[in-house]
């Protein structure tokens, strides 16, 4: 569950990137964050990984009060979380298996958990013939596929997606977003936040729209 | 563990140029100070070599018998900073002159002394700590039946300035090349890691500990640096032996000097490898740790 209670950011160069916006995604629910770029998108997906902490206001996540966890815990914050980017954030020194096998090496996970998890979760995206590859060999698809993966393979309660179709084709852009989808239905809470409207339109769902700082609707579409 | 351990060390493959780098510059950093610190050690042991030749002479009254020249020695042997006291009589003195006198002459020219040595009884004296000589000729100076002392008191002085200025250039070379060395050793450490700050922000945010990132670049820097030691300590004891070799071939300069030859490999081998590959594990160990700090803030 992620909700905002009258949060502003004010960035030290006088910025106002987040003004007064109260929000709440319940467990299980699918919605799409859309709004043009410098509307204040990466700033709450900054707030919500606890980068940066607002000016004002209150934030929960998965149960997690953001005012009083410190920093240096953060982790325990974002082991709750998957984490979907742009530009996928893989690891290129690292092949699939690992990428994916970081996240519970991180947490200390049984080896013969790990074992049976990641090839099970790299299946589940359908790369199970590329867990050797390494990202510099996949397409854009395929990277973000293995994206998917990492975020899946820990379980979260969210999944966090920043534009994940931004570096897509429109066919796959549908292929990612489908994913997402089908992980929101197995019960995990999907957060995406993205600017293309069309994908958007073609969902459905419940939709906020984040223009100047500010939240100016918030409703389902579709 | 074992898995970041092993992540450590395939690091340094996945990062080869770098790793290269960083052995070379750490490498080369030991080395300097190494030698440095040899030079110095070796300078040290000549300068101390013709210390050691020191000798203080006193020549004793005439009217000093046996009795109270045996009183004497005792008194000498117990004022601070003596060494060592002989005996050096006057017969033993004469007949040493004779013998140091290589001529033909030598037996016709010490008849004219006849049946009356001239020659007056002495101690040799041999004194500790050479810097300290002038309060300890003081009290010697204070018995009775001392006709005059003879000790090199100049040269000793020249010597010991000398010592002191080599130890205070030596420190300030030492110090600066040490400065240097961890400036430029962590300026590899951070270029090495900067490479990799994309990697330490997304594990940071797939939610990894600072421990858990950091411990593979401890392990990486650890490794390297003990490496580096290594290698520095062969380079160094090879070509420590093979710079002797070719010094000693001509000891003539060294034995007007009076030392004792350089200071021999199995005096520091060992300590060399161990100091080497410690320092080496240490500076690249934390340096490339504390780099990582920095990009530990996401």
């Amino acid at each position: 569950m992620v909700e905002l209670r009258n949060v502003s950011v004010t960035y030290s160069n006088g910025v106002d990137a987040l003004h007064d916006v109260s929000l709440r995604i319940n467990d299980g629910e699918f919605a799409f964050v859309v709004g043009e770029s410098g509307a204040g998108k990466s700033t709450l997906i900054k707030l919500l990984l606890k980068e940066i902490t607002p000016t004002s206001g209150r934030i929960m996540v998965n149960g997690f009060n953001l005012e009083k966890l410190k920093k240096s815990k953060a982790h325990k914050l974002r082991r709750t979380i998957g984490f979907v980017f742009q530009d996928f954030k893989l690891i290129n020194t690292m092949n699939v298996y690992d990428n994916v096998a970081f996240v519970l090496r991180s947490i200390d996970a049984p080896i013969k958990y790990i074992r049976n998890r990641v090839p099970y979760v790299i299946s589940l995206v359908g790369l199970k013939d590329k867990a050797k590859s390494f990202p510099t060999e996949l397409s854009g698809g395929e990277q973000q596929r293995v994206a998917l993966a990492r975020a899946l393979v820990n379980d979260p309660q969210l999944i966090i997606a920043d534009e994940p179709t931004g570096n897509l084709d429109p066919k796959t852009s549908l292929e990612i977003v489908e994913l997402l989808k089908g992980i929101n239905e197995c019960g995990t809470t999907v957060m995406m936040v993205t600017h293309e409207h069309e994908l958007v339109r073609h969902f459905g769902g419940r939709t906020i729209t984040i223009k100047d700082g500010r939240i100016t609707f918030d409703d389902y579409i579709g | 563990m074992n898995y970041l351990f092993g992540q450590g060390m395939k690091n340094i493959w996945t990062n080869r140029i770098m790793s290269v780098a960083s052995f070379c510059i750490l490498s080369v950093s030991l080395l300097l100070i190494g030698f440095t610190l040899l030079f110095t050690a070796n300078i040290n042991r000549f300068v101390s070599g013709v210390e050691n030749k020191n000798e203080v002479v006193i020549f004793l009254d005439d009217n000093v018998d046996s009795t109270m020249a045996s009183a004497m020695e005792n008194t000498i042997k117990n004022i601070q900073n003596v060494e060592s006291v002989v005996f050096y009589s006057k017969d033993e003195a004469l007949e040493d002159m004779k013998n140091s006198m290589e001529s033909d002459n030598a037996d016709e020219l010490f008849s004219y002394v006849g049946e009356e040595n001239p020659l007056p009884d002495a101690f040799r004296i041999r004194i500790a700590d050479i810097e300290e000589i002038s309060p300890t000729l003081m009290d010697i100076n204070r018995l009775d039946g001392i006709d005059s002392i003879k000790s090199p008191t100049d040269f000793i002085n020249i010597l010991t300035g000398l010592k002191r200025f080599i130890g205070i250039v030596s420190a300030v070379i030492l110090l600066a090349l040490i400065l240097v060395s961890l400036v430029i050793i962590s300026n590899a450490a951070r270029a090495s890691v900067d490479i990799r700050k994309r990697e330490i922000a997304i594990m940071k945010l797939v939610g990894a500990t600072n421990t858990f990132i950091k411990v593979p670049f401890f392990v990486e820097g650890m490794f390297l640096g003990a490496l580096a030691g290594i290698f520095a300590s062969a380079v160094t004891c090879f070509g420590y032996s093979e710079l002797i070799k070719v010094l000693s071939q001509d000891m003539t300069i060294w034995s007007i000097m009076s030392v004792n030859g350089f200071i021999p490999m199995g005096e520091f081998a060992v300590k060399l490898v161990i100091g080497y590959a410690a320092a080496g594990m240490i500076i690249s160990g934390f340096g490339t740790v504390m780099s990582t700090r920095k990009y530990l803030k996401v």
